[in-house]
């Protein structure tokens, strides 16, 4: 039997397409998590008032200035540690839930730029016809500012998803199931490396491939709407 | 009506509005002229907290206005008009005007409708319910955003250069729409470069000049026996253009 025939058993491949799900499954969760941080942060920098200007920045400079490996494992190592000093209390963190949280607050710095750009793109007057037929501010983000700012925060959101499907291969090295790790526990498992890491090279490419040829659909067809 | 007390707004070290009164009465229809960056619009929009006086008061119906709260909802019984209309450009003209009465006033969605639906025959454009803003003329377009700030129930609509961006023929549609409003007994306070509309409509003129109001009276007082220099030579460029 070859290397390949052993590696490549209807059981491991779908070993790891179950990885690659998971990989999916962590952008999906992260991007979305990330832009509620994102949008909050981006109001926050715009914001009339200090505190939410300030807490805004400070989290924005912090993770932007720092590695996400970093990150991540300072919220896999740290958090128990953090818990014990505090409250006396110890748990066994979930490497994919807490890598997700991990992930998404990273991501949340890098899209507050995004959304704060592209608010800023809308037309001040927007703001203003709002606030005068009484619209709150969140009224006003909801039904007037997010679906104008929406075709320019498209791309770059779409952008954005692809590199956290690569970022997410990161969290392989807290043990996260995804895509890179199952790699690597094939690898160790058959003494083979290669191989498994050519699958992951593959799934990888088919994975961000295909997003970044529909968002250039997407964004044709809008190009057209206009 | 509205009742601004020694308002005065700086921007920087620009005083745009230094230290103006201005008491709005119901039915009254004032136009407010002045030189180009004489601080016409920041007072307007200061009625309406576009603009967040620096100091002294606002009393809307007698009531002080806080502006270091939110006021959207407390002044969104006052219709304001931009120069650059202002119309939400991904909503239909229907939506346009249903947006503040079913989001901001809690109105039924049908009811809604059907004011808005009203409000457009009001300003002659029920056909154009269904049409997005880019679809319409300059004129159509202001015609919508008149109609947009009825639909808030105003008990006065404010004006900032309502025609100032329209090609010359669409000046006079808008005109009649305001004049007609003035007609059935609406409050309107107007900045506006129109001295023919000033002259024939206004109850009241309001000369401003370097963030001060300078004088003010009813239109033959202010057209016809100007009695400060600023305002007789306002008057004289304003003829000779
Ligand atoms: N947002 C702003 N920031 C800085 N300066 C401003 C701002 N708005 C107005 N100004 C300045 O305040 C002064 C008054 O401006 P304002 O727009 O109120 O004048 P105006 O009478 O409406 O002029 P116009 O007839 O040209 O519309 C001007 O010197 C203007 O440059
Ligand atoms: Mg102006």
């Amino acid at each position: 039997m070859t290397a390949f025939e052993r590696i490549f058993t209807p059981t491991n491949i779908i070993f790891m397409l179950k990885g690659a799900g998971y990989s999916l499954l962590i952008a999906i969760c992260a991007l979305i998590g990330g832009s509620v941080l994102g949008l909050l942060a981006a109001m926050g920098k715009m914001s009339k008032r200090k505190i939410p200007r300030t807490i805004a920045n400070v989290y924005v400079e912090v993770i932007r200035g720092t590695p996400m490996m970093l990150q991540i494992l300072l919220l896999y190592l740290g958090g128990p540690v953090i818990t014990k000093a505090l409250f006396h209390f110890v748990y066994t963190p979930n490497p994919v839930l807490i890598g997700t949280i991990a992930v998404g607050i990273n991501s949340g710095a890098y899209t507050t730029e995004l959304f704060r750009s592209a608010i800023q793109s809308v037309d001040k007057g927007q703001w203003e016809a709002a606030q005068t037929i009484g619209l709150s501010r969140i009224q006003t983000l909801k039904e007037i500012i997010l679906p104008q700012a929406f075709k320019r925060i498209l791309p770059p959101y779409i952008n954005e998803f692809i590199v956290l499907i690569k970022d997410s291969s990161l969290l392989a090295s807290i043990g996260a199931v995804e895509l890179l790790h199952s790699a690597d526990v094939l690898g160790a498992k058959y003494y083979n490396y290669l191989l498994p890491l050519l699958f992951a090279t593959v799934a990888y490419l088919i994975m961000t491939l295909n997003i970044s040829h529909l968002a250039r659909k997407l964004e044709r067809r809008l190009a057209e709407s206009d | 009506m509205i009742n601004a007390v020694h308002i005065s707004k700086h921007f920087g070290s620009i005083k745009a509005v230094d230290d103006c009164s201005l008491h709005i009465r119901k039915g009254e229809v004032i136009c407010i002229i002045g030189p180009s960056g004489s601080g016409k619009s920041t007072l307007i929009r200061c009625l309406h907290g576009l603009e967040i006086p620096d100091s002294g008061e606002l009393y809307v119906n007698g009531k002080k206005i806080d502006f270091t709260r939110d006021t959207t909802k407390e002044l969104s019984h006052i219709g304001f008009v931009f120069q650059l209309f202002n119309l939400f450009p991904h909503k239909t003209v229907l939506e346009n005007l249903t947006l503040g009465p079913i989001k901001a006033g809690g109105v039924p969605e049908k009811d809604a409708v059907e004011t808005a639906r009203k409000l457009l025959a009001r300003v002659g454009l029920t056909d154009k319910e269904n049409a997005y803003p880019a679809q319409l003329s300059g004129g159509q377009k202001q015609r919508v955003a008149i109609a947009r700030a009825l639909c808030q129930s105003p008990e006065v609509i404010l004006f900032d250069e309502p025609t100032s961006a329209l090609d010359p023929e669409m000046i006079g549609e808008v005109l009649n729409v305001m004049k007609e409003l003035a007609d059935d007994g609406m409050t309107l306070a107007v900045v506006t470069h129109e001295m023919g509309f000033a002259r024939k409509v206004a109850t009241r003129v309001i000369f401003v000049d370097n963030g001060k109001i300078v004088e003010e009276g009813t239109p033959d007082q202010i057209f016809d026996n100007p009695q400060s220099d600023r305002l007789k030579l306002f008057l004289s460029q304003v003829i000779h253009m």
